[in-house]
């Protein structure tokens, strides 16, 4: 072929039996054109034959550069590819035809590729784009090799051409595929520690671009314990296709990335059998699937905690938990029931809750259940009944939503009896306490009684000795001894009646500025050098309608609780004015009436008293004082004789500022005036003129000390020692001036018998003796017209002036 | 300095491995004569890279030791060429090419030497071929045998490695229908690679406006 003709391209046949020498000596030159004709067409077809079979294999085409020569020898199948002439090519072309078709682009590489060659490279292996005549591209694969000769020059260069369009374009759709998907493939072959892979692959990992990886580069990077790409444990054994995830760590970036893997074997020859996969990253896909879970399980896991929560709260409420229907009907009960009501809440489901109620409470509970389903919330407490017949106490709050009613009932039976023996307690230690205070009372009282009693026992003892011994000198002496003592015992057994509020009150007008002003030097004698007093009396202050001796008393009481109260010195005030109360004064626990009243306050700058100590203040037998100092009832009398007055007592304190107590008693501007420090008006004579007394007096000793006043003063009397014997003295027609009665008799009292004897004989004058009398203690209230009454004890002198005052008045 | 400075464009790579490719056919050749059977060489690629991507990228490729036949070039451009192989390679690649005749015994006594050998058969052609095509000269070395880790093959954290770049190439041999794969890395400062890049433009110039 080396001596080809360049330029020439015969069109004819290049088989020998074309050439014409042969034909002329033919005998049968028709036959022999005819041979010729049948030859051109079988070699027509026969070529037409080979092209459609190159075409139907997508042979190979070749070419043949002969380098010496420089020029370029290829077939038909190349000719065809890249659009020469195939008998030009047959015959051989300048070599620059090999870079006719190529696209201008890859026209470069591919001359460095083929210089390359020329200069003694061996392999050749080239894709690239040809264009066609029609302006169609087709890819290309180009595989030659350089040959040499023996002295290792470059004498020829070989190789096919391959149509690798289809190929390309399927190869360049799984590369847009897998880097728009992100997908790497590889391929393994059984036995291989290396594994295909594609750049995409190799991407994923963060490992360089490369073609070959082996396996043990891609298992390191996946984390441990997670599933292996593929199992070198096992490098000959089939490969597990399941599909799988796994982590990795990037060679490049170090980043934690999931990927997934999918796989299969594919039969690639007669008993060949590659594992082909893919991976892909599944890194955000799993986050967010892990995400969806996580919020999934925070989800499941607050629904379980609240339904625990509401189980937990039912089971173990120590309180009643029940579900009613509008009507009551028990729906559904929490397992407290049994332990409250001692029965199955199981029974009581269906059953109303009326059933279960306490009998006297079922009409309030009908009543709360009407309230609670018209959605009232209502708090009450109503009894149920315990399956032993025992009443339990349930405080109860309900609540209505959606026609139910939810009842939260608790057992407060326990509190109920709790609070109930609290209250016997107290009552019992409050009894017990005040038995203890009336024994340490009593006990004084006997002791200064019997002490008084002792003096004028004593007294008359001596009097009667020594007129017996008709020693009737210096007798005054122990007279006045014996009258001191009863003095005292009488003092004392009046301050008893003002504690019980039982004394009989003298209730008249009294001056309240004068009745204070005359107290003031006995106030600071009393107070003693330390205190400094201060009376401060408002010139208008009103009269009050009280018993100013027990006034007097109280007054004298405060100062000296003041005094205590200023252990170091301080100052006393007394104050006196008039007030109006109004409502809004008067606070709720006070008993007082609004209106005017005559105010004496009494105040000092001592210790002062603690809000609990205020409220005890005015109790019997309460005290600040150590014991035997004090008998507690100062002020449980002051109070008591300001209520008796129809007034009132109050204490305003604080501690370490001093106390004030406050009398309210009642304006007295319209009675009679009692005149104060006057002393007692001086009778005439007290001899009687033979008026007739009826004396009626249960106590003998009385009895016959009154007689005999009366008898000595001129009096005619006649005794009865009690009702019972004086009414028929009295309905009797006898002469009768005046009654002396005791008022405390048995049978039918004094107040009876004188309005008997009044009606019997109208004008008739009565005069009451009186210990204490619960119906006598308001003098006025008691004493109807004729009638007027004298406290026991008594002076004879005192009963002589009043029976005379008595029968005077006519 | 900026990257883009040292990176290649497509035709640059082209050229690189057409240049390579020719180097190691070269060789390939010498090795036919030596050892009397068909050897071929191939290139598929080539790269510049630094000397740390250079030692990371065998790493991540290679998990066994690697053996290394290493000599220093110098000329218009300079540096350290290296022929890699994994250890196991490096033996298959010494059997291929002396025979089956000798025991394991006797193989691991010359590997060094026939690797130094070969090595030096494939680097001289290859560089030597590289620098005629681009019309210069370059003197080698005696070769010298190295094993090791990819970092220390690169004398990665030993050397400042900033400073160095290497022209990275991947090698195929088909010896007797052994398949050997390995690396050829050429390891220069960045005055060579410059120098190398305008070698290569010029040599580009030359190739495709020449007419065949």
């Amino acid at each position: 072929m080396k001596s080809s003709r360049p330029g020439l391209f015969p069109k004819a046949s290049a088989s020998p039996t074309a050439d014409p020498a042969d034909v002329e000596h033919a005998t049968g030159g028709r036959e022999a054109e005819a041979e010729l004709l049948e030859i051109t067409n079988e070699l027509a077809t026969a070529r037409e034959r080979l092209d459609l079979t190159l075409e139907a294999a997508g042979a190979a085409s070749s070419w043949n550069w002969d380098i010496s020569a420089n020029r370029l020898f290829a077939d038909t199948r190349f000719a065809a590819m890249v659009g020469l002439d195939p008998l030009d090519l047959k015959a051989g072309v300048p070599t620059r035809y090999f870079f006719s078709a190529i696209h201008p682009d890859d026209v470069p590489r591919i001359r460095l590729a083929v210089a390359g060659i020329l200069a003694g490279a061996e392999i050749f292996s080239k894709d690239y784009r040809l264009v066609k005549r029609d302006g169609s591209i087709r890819w290309v694969r180009a595989e030659g090799r350089g040959e040499a000769d023996d002295d290792e020059e470059p004498v020829r260069f070989v190789g096919t051409l391959v149509d690798i369009t289809d190929q390309r374009l399927a190869q360049e759709r799984l590369r847009i595929a897998q880097e728009a998907g992100g997908i790497g493939t590889f391929e393994h072959a059984a036995g291989f520690a290396t594994v295909n892979v594609s750049d995409q692959l190799c991407r994923l990992f963060g490992l360089h671009p490369t073609k070959v990886l082996p396996i043990k580069t891609l298992n390191d990077l996946i984390h441990d314990g997670d599933p292996l790409i593929i199992d070198l444990a096992r490098p000959d054994g089939p490969q597990s296709i399941a599909d799988r995830e796994f982590r990795i760590t990037r060679a490049d970036d170090g980043k934690v990335r999931w990927l997934a893997q999918r796989g299969e074997y594919v039969e690639v020859a007669q008993g060949s059998q590659r594992y082909i996969g893919v991976l892909y990253d599944v890194t955000e896909t799993k986050a967010s699937q892990e995400q969806l879970r996580t919020a999934n399980l925070a989800l499941a896991e607050r629904a379980r905690g609240s339904m625990r929560e509401r189980n937990r709260m039912w089971q173990n409420s120590r309180d009643l938990v029940l579900v009613l229907s509008g009507s009551g009907e028990i729906k559904d009960a929490n397992p407290v029931w049994r332990e409250i009501l001692g029965a199955s809440p199981s029974l009581a489901l269906g059953r109303s809750i009326v059933d279960f109620t306490w009998p006297e409470d079922k009409a309030s509970m009908l009543e709360a259940m009407e309230v609670a389903s018209k959605g009232g919330r209502s708090d009450f407490e109503l009894r149920l009944k315990h399956a032993d017949g025992a009443p339990r106490w349930i405080s109860w709050r309900t609540s209505q939503e959606d026609g139910a009613i939810y009842g939260f009932g608790r057992d407060v039976t326990l509190e109920r009896e709790q609070a109930e023996t609290l209250k016997d307690t107290e009552a019992q230690l409050r009894q017990s306490q005040k038995m203890e205070a009336v024994g340490q009372l009593t006990g004084g009282i006997a002791h200064d009684f019997n002490n008084l009693l002792t003096g004028i026992i004593g007294a008359l003892s001596i009097l009667r000795r020594r007129i017996s011994a008709g020693r009737l000198d210096d007798l005054d002496r122990f007279i006045d001894a014996a009258t001191t003592s009863a003095h005292r015992a009488a003092s004392l057994t009046h301050r008893l009646l003002a504690f019980s509020r039982r004394q009989s009150l003298d209730r008249q007008a009294v001056d309240v500025n004068k009745l204070v002003n005359s107290m003031e030097d006995l106030l600071t004698r009393t107070l003693g050098e330390k205190i400094s007093l201060s009376v401060l009396v408002h010139p208008e202050t009103c009269c009050a309608f009280t018993d100013a001796n027990q006034l007097e008393n109280a007054i004298l009481n405060l100062a000296i609780n003041a005094r205590d109260a200023m252990p170091k010195g301080g100052k006393m005030t007394i104050e006196a004015e008039n007030v109006i109360l109004t409502k809004a004064d008067i606070s709720r626990n006070e008993e007082i009436q609004p209106g005017p009243y005559a105010v004496i306050a009494v105040s000092d700058t001592g210790t002062g008293m603690t809000s609990e100590t205020i409220a005890k203040a005015f109790d019997p037998f309460f005290t600040t004082k150590p014991i035997g100092q004090g008998t507690g009832l100062g002020l449980s009398m002051i109070y008591g004789f300001a209520q008796q007055s129809g007034g009132h007592a109050r204490i305003t304190s604080q501690l370490g500022m001093g106390t004030t107590v406050t009398l309210f008693l009642p304006d007295g501007s319209g009675a009679d005036k009692v005149s104060i420090g006057s002393a007692p008006s001086q009778h005439g004579s007290l001899m009687g003129e033979g008026e007739v007394v009826l004396v009626v007096e249960d106590d003998s000793a009385v009895r016959l000390l009154i007689v005999d006043v009366l008898k000595e003063l001129g009096y005619r009397t006649i005794e009865a020692e009690d009702g019972e014997h004086a009414l028929p003295i009295i309905e009797s027609a006898q002469r009768i001036d005046a009654v002396v009665s005791d008022v405390g008799l048995p049978g039918i009292n004094g107040r009876q018998l004188a309005e008997v004897a009044l009606a019997r004989r109208p004008g008739l004058r009565v005069l009451f003796l009186t210990g204490y009398a619960a119906t006598a203690s308001s003098r006025a209230d008691f004493l109807g017209p004729g009638m007027d009454m004298m406290t026991k004890p008594f002076s004879m002198d005192d009963l002589a002036r009043k029976v005379r005052e008595m029968l005077a008045k006519d | 300095m900026s990257e883009i400075d040292i990176e290649l464009d497509e035709l640059e790579r082209d050229a690189l491995t057409e240049l390579v490719n020719i180097g190691v056919s070269r060789a390939a050749a010498s090795l036919r004569k030596m050892v009397h059977k068909q050897v071929l060489l191939s290139v598929p690629s080539v790269e510049v890279i630094t000397r740390k991507s250079a030692a990371a990228l065998i790493g991540q490729r290679e998990s066994e030791n690697l053996i290394a036949v290493q000599q220093e070039f110098d000329g218009p451009f300079s540096g350290r060429a290296l022929l890699i192989f994994p250890e196991s390679n490096g033996l298959t690649l010494v059997r291929a090419i002396v025979g089956d005749d000798m025991s394991e015994e006797e193989l691991l006594e010359m590997e060094a030497e026939a690797l130094a050998e070969t090595g030096n058969v494939i680097l001289n052609g290859c560089l030597g071929s590289m620098a005629n095509m681009l019309k210069k000269s370059l003197k080698m070395s005696i070769p010298d045998v190295r094993r090791g880790n990819s970092a220390s093959l690169f004398h990665v954290g030993t050397e400042d490695t900033n400073e160095g770049f290497v022209l990275f190439l991947y090698i195929n041999f088909s010896v007797r229908d052994h398949d050997i794969r390995g690396y050829i890395a050429m390891i220069m400062d960045l005055p060579s690679l410059e120098v190398l890049k305008t070698l290569v433009a010029a040599f580009i110039e030359r190739v495709t406006q020449e007419a065949p």
